[in-house]
């Protein structure tokens, strides 16, 4: 079952970012006021939201997990290192589609208010997670240290998150995920973000899953390595 | 027999200059970071958590403020646009019965339209005027999303069918 779930993780990928696409470009009617330009909709919400909730969330779990002796274990800092490693990817690409949405829309490319600032700052952090993951070699060290400091700049997703609610904001409000429960985006726009939301997320742990066995056999090859730079000292010593 | 000593460099290869030297390397890096989450916070979250004063508090502030430059945010009253050469004037409204006078530079955002928010940034010609100078438009969109329906009419009592 877990290898066939595995298996289908990457056509069911595939099939649900094609038919966003095709539902977000040539079925979905304009907005009424946005026009087309609402067809950013159906990427920049689900990149951010796979940015922030899921890989972010899943790095700062699965390094409440290894510091949590009875679950420590390298699978565990291994998730969220290679979780943290996607999140840089996705945080960009936040950055970016909003830059691409917000020229036409708000008439600037970028503006210095909470949400935009924020989610910098989140870039920033997990920038600074993969630099200290290379600033020590003892794998216990490393592991603890980044588990750490993931844990702790996770408060600033609550702080994105609110920050449209919190402070006043050029960035709009929630849409799907508001205080008092409401929707505001309509039919068919709806269903496509939706659809959006799970094939990027899907795409997340299909990416997680491939980096994951990279890692591990990194891992390998330095272990490997090391093991035969050492017998081949003790054959050159003998 | 052999002389272990004498035959073997058994000394071990050297590391820890190139580690060193690389964990130096990431803590510049680290240190880089630092000073950059620093410098987003003072640009963006410390100076401007609240990024825009809206028409009603800035005109009850109007005093303090003078002409002091800030982000007037407020809805563009409906037949007030008037495009101009060197970019357009039109009426902010508040949630109140309040209204400030804008003359914008510039080319507006493709969404600046009537009924729209929009945040200016700019100042008050004096601390008791309600004309507001502007060198630049925002767009401040809602976050509702609702489908046009061009072919859609529109009954004389304002639905559409």
């Amino acid at each position: 079952m877990i290898k066939l779930s595995q298996r289908l993780l990457g056509p069911v990928t595939l099939v649900s970012l094609a038919l966003t696409f095709w539902l977000g470009l040539w079925v979905t009617p304009p907005d009424v006021v946005q026009g087309d330009l609402v067809r950013l909709l159906y990427v920049h919400p689900p990149i951010a939201w796979v940015a922030l909730y899921v890989s972010f969330g899943t790095a700062t779990i699965a390094s409440c997990l290894y510091l949590w002796p009875r679950t420590r274990s390298d699978v565990m800092d291994r998730v969220a290192y290679c979780a943290m490693e996607i999140s840089v990817v996705f945080i960009a690409l936040t950055l970016i589609t909003g830059s691409i949405w917000g020229r036409p829309t708000w008439g600037v490319w970028w503006a210095w208010d909470a949400r935009l600032t924020s989610t910098a700052i989140l870039g920033v952090f997990a920038l600074a997670y993969l630099a200290l993951r290379r600033a020590n070699d003892d794998p216990a060290v490393r592991a603890r240290r980044s588990g750490v400091f993931a844990i702790l700049t996770a408060i600033n997703v609550p702080i994105i998150h609110f920050s449209v609610q919190w402070w006043k904001t050029l960035h709009q409000g929630a849409s799907v995920l508001t205080s008092n429960g409401t929707l505001n985006v309509h039919g068919s726009m709806l269903w496509t973000m939706l659809l959006g939301f799970i094939g990027f997320t899907l795409l997340f742990f299909w990416l997680l899953r491939y980096r994951y066995r990279l890692e591990v056999k990194r891992d390998f090859v330095v272990a490997t390595t090391v093991d035969e730079a050492l017998a081949l000292r003790r054959r050159e010593g003998v | 027999m052999v002389d272990l000593e004498a035959s073997a460099p058994l000394s071990p290869i050297d590391p820890p200059a190139a580690k060193s030297r690389s964990s130096r390397r990431s803590i510049g890096v680290i240190l880089v970071l630092i000073a950059l989450v620093v410098l987003l916070l003072s640009q963006g979250l410390l100076s401007s958590l609240n990024y825009f004063e809206t028409v009603d508090q800035a005109l009850a502030q109007r005093g303090s403020l003078g002409t002091k430059v800030l982000r007037l945010e407020g809805v563009v009253e409906p037949g007030t646009i008037v495009r101009t050469n060197a970019g357009a004037a039109f009426t902010l409204t508040g949630s109140g019965d309040h209204h400030v006078f804008v003359t914008a530079h510039g080319s507006p955002p493709q969404l600046f339209q009537a009924n729209i928010p929009v945040v200016v940034v700019g100042h008050f010609v004096s601390s008791t005027s309600a004309y507001f100078v502007g060198s630049q438009i925002m767009v401040k969109h809602t976050s509702s999303y609702i489908a046009a329906h061009p072919n859609r009419v529109r009954a004389p009592n304002g639905t559409s069918r």
